[in-house]
């Protein structure tokens, strides 16, 4: 008597048959129990390192940008490389939170909480950059509309930068919030396990006083469904519109209407890449393998696999498009300055074929797809190529165009540069571990929702029962 | 009936006097603050609550709202009649520098000079400046001038009063015989103050000593035509001119007046297309032989050798040089001087006699003499005979010589065995420096009393035969210096002070003291008539017996070595004159590009050679180019030597090598000077009178060591592997000008063919709708065959428009400030290219990429087509910069003016330290050569060149005082000429309004509209600058080259 029809081909999302109970106890001990000494080691270098970010911002806004070694041919450097960077890095998170919630993939459930606050962090840490490159950053506020004295003197809704400011904004509040309305049923389970009155409070007061009522839980469905609608647009527009800082410029290698679709993707690639990187650590210190499971892993690299090709697709397409236009400055800017390994960036170039387009290709095999090592491996090669192409893009254009008198600034960080970025890892790292300490690392009530207990259990009581004939069980149950 | 009485209290009953008291007021109370307790005790009671709120919120606000501190600016008592607060006086008067004489306007703000101009009354100059002109009004502020006379005793100097030195050199001097060392001195009245010295002191004499001397021509001159003078050379009136390494546009005797008058040959009329010729013969790059026609290489001591051949091919007869190319273009180049007899001449910029003889006889040969050589004209500016003045430290050292007195010359520096002269001068008893700064001289010299600044003196220059030029003081003496002709007026008993001289022989010259004021406010004096040209000095005739000789000594001369060195003064820099002066050390060299530094030049060949850096290979190439640390290479002659990075530089003979003289000066020269370069004068050498430049025999040696050298332009040809950028620049050859004019024309209309073609090109090559130009539009155009890459206009432009300084190290960086620079493209051959200057500044796009991008809104267009800047609202993210593809936007990477908001952010060590030129920039004295009218732009903004808006701005507001349309350049009236435009020596600038159609620059488009293009037209930015294209006057039709 077969009751029920196991599908042989779809992993189980959650391993090790929890409980209910199991699942809110293996989520929630970390934040209940004493951090590891690796949690500490790890936090205090975060912590340093974002001290000398700041320290490395408060020489910028000091002593001026000269601090950087920007110059009259290379306007933006390492500040808006890391920039793009950081923001593509954040895209994986609304993927998975937004798009993946409405196309109903349950495996998101393991992954989305860390990858949205990695979303939320690395928007923090790419905001930085646009922020802190002014040359003037006590008027960045110039840059908001609003009402003011000054004639008034109203912004530019012609400048690709000014639709960032938006673009990221809007990007940065909805993931801010979807992020924290999904965590709000997990607070309260962790307020409700609180030992201490002041951990009561405190959670208390972040979660907003749910008690998991059916109404609560009605509208919190629904606010999920609406801030994911409002998050799918997003995905594709931030970057879209980071791209148009550049596509919609006059420089050579700048000037590309494949700019768009070609950032989405590429932001997507990173991002996963990201979201690997972090899950990879995080499921080994905390013990989550049960949660993250190497399906999980597997998915995403095979979305790894699908950007990588997409974005491999869009370099050779730039390149076809360089000759076919027969434009000598494309020409230039493609075939000398990128595409030529003695070119003085022609190492940023093959860098980044080799770590975006090659090494992706590895995860047609399942083997693969399924090795943590090689994962992990993989997922820090694709970010270190990721932030190669945003490098080619931004200083081969740059450093060569119109002019050749202009030519030949070759262009290398400074210490303050570079300490700028490794703040940024700092503040995302910081701000990670604070996360993993003091939230849960995956969504408790989402995952509850794709556990398959019941049907284990009825596994379990039912099995020996399922295997009888009809007449056997009535027999036994007679008696 | 009873009226009843109503009370309120007892008192009001009883109505007593204290109760009717206390009702006649409103407030029962007394209010406090009226008491006599005193305003800061007083209580405050419950009633005042809300009044003393009041007040201190309305205190509180009016405090706050006034954070800026009151600044009390002080009227004048009596108002001098002549100064208004913001408007400039023009005072004309004369730049005199060690012989150097060039008529000027200065433009006095305040009563402090702040730019100069060229004075278009001088018939040599006609307003032509060079960029050491126009820089030397910050040598006014030079915080490295002596501030006060000085006694030198035991090697210290102690500050001393003019009476006390008076006395002292009085006394030790008594009626002794005394020598004037000075530089060339052409001013009549100083030679009749030194005249009358040397009538009081017997026995004494004037030597002329000049570190750069022209004693070769000088001297070859005495011997063929009987006089030891340069005569008047006419550029402008030979069709054919040829040069035997004179670099007479940037450096050779007096560089203003030749490029003007070479311009003159090189602008074409379009309908009938004719140019002078220019071939030069050279053997390291220089900016003359940068703008030849046709240039040919030769080693340094083959200089004679060429000379001779020359001489022998003009004269028909058989040429023996060894080089094929060079033998081939020795004879090509007599057959084009020999066609154009009468109209061609031969310049030498050697400092040989037997050499000028030589080139004296070739020019007989053409007949120059009387046509392009005006004997009738003799040119002053350069005097000195070297030998002479190793004559005189032949007497020091002897101790022949009681009393030296110095003014102008810096022999302890520039003479070519200076430690015999400092030997010599310890053995002058006694020796008195008027140089106006604590130079290599002046530390030797037991007195020194200063003289004043140009700019600050009174005084006369006469650079040609009767033509002469005014110098009047245009601020009082900014320190305790003396006008050194005072001194020598005082030491011989004269009545007058050198003021009262001037003015008494001009009055007696020019017969009434109006007549006298008229010259002074025009500044110069010349001749009615230009007179007829002379084929030789009056009185005398030309004499070729010598050059049989000259051409004997000249073959049994030296040959020289494996490697050849040449010394030769840099166009901003000079003899050393420039490297005290921040302006000029940080103008790129027009050849090299680089700032801050003198280095070795060395051809691409022996790169090669040497250094194992081809520049055929692009990845050797590229990495050159963008590496700065440059190979350092050792440089030995006769035990000397010196190490020094290397340039390579195409048009440099293979086995020749050059370095600039002018550097490595003593550190009392200012925070400029110090530490920059080498000192190359020792290696400058005494053949018989006259001192030699050339090495013959010395050794280059590669060394481990690399050095940085700060240039602003590092790839220098504007062929690509993907094709020629001829879009940005177009140079053609005379000879395919005239097979089709509008080959030109053609190529822009096929380029924007697809997009409206040429006349709708505008309009087709967009979505948006084109907007009108009413009223005015600014318009320039650069005519790049007239411009000769000199700089004048990047330092004009520095001093206008207060472009700040950074230093060598921000300039390695790449992070030059310069509004407007001279890109120099190399085509063709590369050992031997040509060469093309084009003029870069912002092109003001109607269409401005630069503008759409700014969030918010800080560069904008204005009606009139200006590409406007807003300091304050820029906010510094370098968008615009990056999507200008002219480049020419400038970031304020640092706080280089001084003039941030946070404090004290100038000093710091790790990163981007400025060097002590920025801060010598930022002095209150040299602050004050600051132009008022722009703005000094703080750390973190973008600047670039704004067409001078503030003098368009003044030119329109003078038009419209007067009700009139603007003038820009009809009839050659002008109401606004830009900096650059002013300064231009060959007038390569033409701006204006273009909605005028008489206006200068619409003529020059209309004229030229065959060579007019704009730079990178094709992108649809709309440029206001058009560029004309450079005709190179050669016969191979090289097709479009490049």
């Amino acid at each position: 008597m077969h009751l029920k029809y196991e599908s042989q081909l779809r992993e189980p999302l959650v391993y090790g048959e929890k409980t209910y109970h199991q699942v809110t106890e293996d989520i929630i001990r970390p934040i209940e129990v004493k951090p590891s000494k690796l949690w500490y080691i790890g936090f205090f270098i975060s912590v340093a390192l974002l001290t000398f970010g700041v320290y490395c911002i408060y020489r910028d806004v000091t002593y001026g940008i000269g601090q950087w070694n920007l110059n009259k041919t290379v306007g933006w450097g390492w500040d808006i490389t890391n920039f793009v960077w950081w923001i593509g890095i954040g895209h994986a998170g609304t993927l998975i939170s937004a798009i993946l919630l409405l196309f109903r993939q349950g495996w998101r459930t393991g992954v989305n909480r860390a990858a949205e606050a990695m979303t939320i962090f690395a928007v923090i840490c790419a905001g930085q950059f646009p922020i802190w490159h002014m040359g003037r950053v006590w008027l960045c506020f110039f840059i908001f509309p609003y009402p003011n004295t000054r004639g008034p003197v109203w912004i530019n809704f012609n400048s690709p930068l000014l639709w960032d400011v938006f673009a990221i904004s809007t990007y940065f509040t909805v993931s801010l919030l979807f992020w924290y309305s999904g965590l709000i049923p997990d607070l309260a389970s962790v307020r409700d396990r609180a030992k201490t009155k002041l951990r009561k409070h405190l959670y208390g007061i972040v979660s907003f006083g749910w008690t998991g009522s059916t109404k609560h839980w009605q509208r919190h469905e629904s606010l999920s469904l609406v801030l994911a609608g409002l998050a799918t647009p997003l995905v594709l527009s931030v970057h879209t519109i980071v791209s148009f800082d550049f596509a919609t410029s006059v420089i050579p290698g700048w000037h590309t209407t494949i700019f768009p679709p070609y950032f989405v993707a590429g932001a997507i690639f990173s991002g996963f890449a990201m979201v690997q990187s972090l899950l990879l650590v995080v499921r080994r210190v905390y013990g989550l393998q049960d949660y993250i499971t190497i399906g999980h892993i597997e998915a995403m690299n095979k979305v790894i696999v699908l950007t990588g090709s997409i974005v491999g697709c869009a370099y050779l397409t730039e390149l076809f498009m360089a000759w076919y236009s027969q434009n000598k400055y494309e020409g230039y800017a493609f075939f000398y300055s990128r595409a030529n390994l003695f070119s003085p960036y022609g190492w940023a170039y093959y860098g980044m074929m080799a770590c975006n387009v090659l090494s992706p290709q590895i995860f047609w095999f399942r083997k693969m797809r399924r090795n943590v090592t090689v994962t992990f491996f993989m997922s820090v090669l694709v970010n270190v190529g990721m932030w190669f192409e945003r490098f080619v893009i931004i200083v081969t254009s740059i450093y060569r165009d119109y002019l050749p008198s202009s030519w030949s600034v070759y262009y290398r960080p400074t210490i303050f540069e570079l300490g700028f970025y490794l703040g940024t890892f700092g503040l995302f790292f910081t701000c990670f571990f604070l996360f993993s300490k003091y939230f849960p690392v995956i969504a408790i009530a989402e995952i509850k929702h794709v556990l398959k207990t019941s049907g284990e259990s009825y596994k379990d009581n039912m099995g020996k029962i399922e295997v009888q004939q009809p007449e056997e069980f009535a027999h036994e149950y007679a008696h | 009936m009873e009226q009843k009485k109503h009370w309120q209290s007892f008192g009001e009953m009883n109505d007593s006097k204290a109760y009717r008291e206390s009702v006649k007021d409103e407030f029962a109370e007394d209010l406090s603050i009226e008491k006599e307790t005193g305003f800061l005790s007083t209580p405050t009671p419950r009633r005042d609550f809300l009044k003393y709120l009041g007040f201190s919120t309305a205190a509180a606000a009016l405090a706050a709202s006034c954070e800026v501190p009151v600044k009390k600016s002080i009227p004048f008592a009596n108002k001098p009649e002549d100064i208004v607060p913001g408007v400039a006086n023009y005072y004309a008067t004369t730049y005199v520098q060690d012989g150097d004489v060039i008529s000027v306007v200065a433009k006095v703000r305040d009563g402090r000079p702040i730019k100069i101009e060229g004075n278009e009354l001088c018939p040599i100059t006609q307003g032509g400046t060079s960029a050491r002109v126009q820089a030397s009004v910050l040598d006014l502020y030079d915080t490295a001038r002596l501030r006060f006379p000085t006694i030198n005793s035991n090697g210290k100097p102690t500050e001393a009063t003019f009476e006390a030195i008076d006395k002292a050199i009085g006394d030790a001097m008594g009626s002794s015989a005394a020598v004037i060392l000075t530089s060339t001195e052409t001013s009549p009245s100083t030679k009749d103050a030194i005249a009358q010295f040397l009538a009081k002191h017997p026995g004494s004499k004037h030597v002329m000593y000049d570190a750069v001397s022209y004693s070769g021509i000088l001297l070859a001159n005495e011997t063929t035509y009987g006089k030891k003078v340069i005569p008047s050379y006419r550029f402008d009136l030979a069709k054919t001119i040829v040069s035997l390494g004179a670099d007479f546009l940037g450096t050779w005797i007096s560089p203003v007046e030749f490029a003007k008058q070479y311009s003159k040959g090189k602008k074409i009329n379009e309908k009938k297309p004719e140019m002078s010729r220019h071939i030069h013969f050279e053997s390291v790059a220089s900016m003359t032989g940068s703008n030849a026609d046709e240039r040919f290489l030769h080693r340094p001591s083959e200089a004679g050798a060429v000379a001779v051949a020359l001489l022998n091919a003009v004269n028909g007869q058989s040429v023996s040089v060894s080089d094929a190319k060079l033998k081939a273009g020795i004879i090509k180049t007599a057959k084009e001087l020999n066609a154009n007899k009468g109209a061609a001449l031969v310049v030498s910029g050697s400092n040989d006699v037997n050499v000028q003889i030589v080139v004296n006889a070739i020019n007989e040969a053409l007949q120059s003499g009387g046509k392009t050589i005006d004997w009738s004209r003799i040119n002053n500016t350069r005097q000195g005979v070297d030998g002479d003045f190793a004559k005189l430290v032949d007497d020091m050292n002897a101790g022949t010589v009681g009393a030296l007195l110095i003014h102008g010359a810096n022999p302890a520096y520039t003479w070519c065995n200076a430690d015999k002269f400092a030997s010599g001068i310890k053995k002058v008893k006694l020796s008195v420096s008027f140089n106006s700064k604590n130079d290599e001289t002046t530390q030797l010299c037991k007195y020194s009393i200063p003289d004043h600044h140009y700019l600050e003196s009174w005084g006369d220059a006469e650079a040609k035969t009767g033509y002469f030029s005014l110098m009047q003081p245009t601020i009082n003496p900014l320190f305790k210096t003396r006008q050194w002709q005072d001194s020598l007026l005082k030491w011989s008993g004269a009545t007058t002070d050198y003021a009262g001289l001037v003015k008494t022989n001009w009055v007696k010259k020019l017969g009434s003291e109006a007549n006298w004021d008229t010259e002074l406010q025009l500044g110069v004096v010349s001749p009615k008539e230009s007179g007829t040209p002379m084929s030789v000095i009056a009185g005398t005739s030309y004499n070729g017996s010598s050059v049989a000789g000259a051409v004997s000594a000249i073959s049994s001369a030296k040959k020289g070595g494996k490697t050849e060195l040449v010394l030769y003064e840099k166009v901003s820099i000079g003899a050393g004159q420039g490297a005290s002066n921040p302006w000029l050390q940080e103008m790129p060299d027009p050849v090299t590009k680089a700032t801050w530094d003198n280095y070795v030049i060395i051809s691409p060949a022996m790169a090669k050679t040497l250094l194992d850096i081809d520049l055929r290979n692009g990845g050797e190439a590229d990495s050159y180019e963008v590496n700065t640390p440059k190979k350092v290479v050792k440089v030995t002659v006769n035990g000397k030597s010196v190490s020094l990075p290397a340039l390579i530089i195409p048009g440099t003979h293979p086995e020749t090598i050059g370095i600039a003289i002018g550097y490595g000066r003593a550190k009392e020269l200012g925070k400029s000077a110090e530490g920059v370069g080498q000192n190359m004068y020792p290696f400058s050498s005494l053949n018989g009178n006259t001192v030699s430049f050339v090495c013959p025999d010395t050794t280059i040696e590669k060394t481990d060591d690399t050095y940085k050298v700060a240039l602003t332009q590092t790839h220098n040809v504007y062929t690509t592997p993907q094709g020629t950028r001829t879009e940005m620049m177009k140079e053609m050859s005379l000879a395919a000008f005239k097979e089709n004019p509008r080959e030109t024309i053609e190529d822009r209309k096929k380029e924007l063919g697809p997009y409206g073609g040429l006349d709708d090109f505008e309009k087709q090559g967009t979505i948006y709708r084109p907007y009108d130009k009413p009223g005015i539009h600014w318009g320039m155009s650069v005519d790049l065959n007239s411009c000769t890459g000199c700089g004048a206009c990047v330092i004009a432009c520095t001093a206008e428009n207060n472009v700040p300084i950074v230093g060598k190290s921000e300039v390695l960086r790449y992070h030059e400030m310069q509004w407007l620079r001279i890109d120099r493209y190399y085509s063709g051959d590369l050992d031997n290219p040509k060469v093309v200057f084009q003029p870069l500044m912002c092109q003001h796009c109607d269409n401005a990429p630069c503008e759409n991008v700014c969030p918010v809104a800080a560069t904008n267009h204005s009606s009139e087509g200006l590409n406007q800047m807003t300091y304050n609202r820029c906010i510094g993210t370098r968008y615009c910069a990056n999507n200008c593809p002219f480049k020419v936007r400038r970031f304020n990477w640092a706080d280089y003016t001084g003039a941030d908001s946070f404090p004290d952010n100038q000093h710091q060590k790790w990163v981007g330290q400025l060097d002590a030129p920025v801060f010598e920039m930022n002095e209150d004295l040299t602050r004050m050569v600051l132009n008022p009218d722009v703005t000094v732009r703080s750390r973190g903004v973008i600047e670039k060149c704004s067409f001078c808006v503030q003098r368009l701005q003044e030119g329109k507001l003078k038009a419209k005082k007067e009700s009139r349309p603007l003038k820009s350049g009809a009839n050659n009236e002008w109401d606004v000429k830009v900096a650059c435009q002013q300064a231009c020596p060959t007038e390569a600038i033409v701006f204006g309004n273009v909605n005028d159609s008489k206006s200068a620059i619409s003529q020059t488009r209309a004229d030229n509209s065959l060579r007019l293009f704009h730079s990178l037209e094709q992108l649809h930015v709309l440029p206001n600058v058009n560029y004309l294209v450079k005709v190179r006057n050669t016969e191979e039709a090289e097709a479009k080259e490049a």
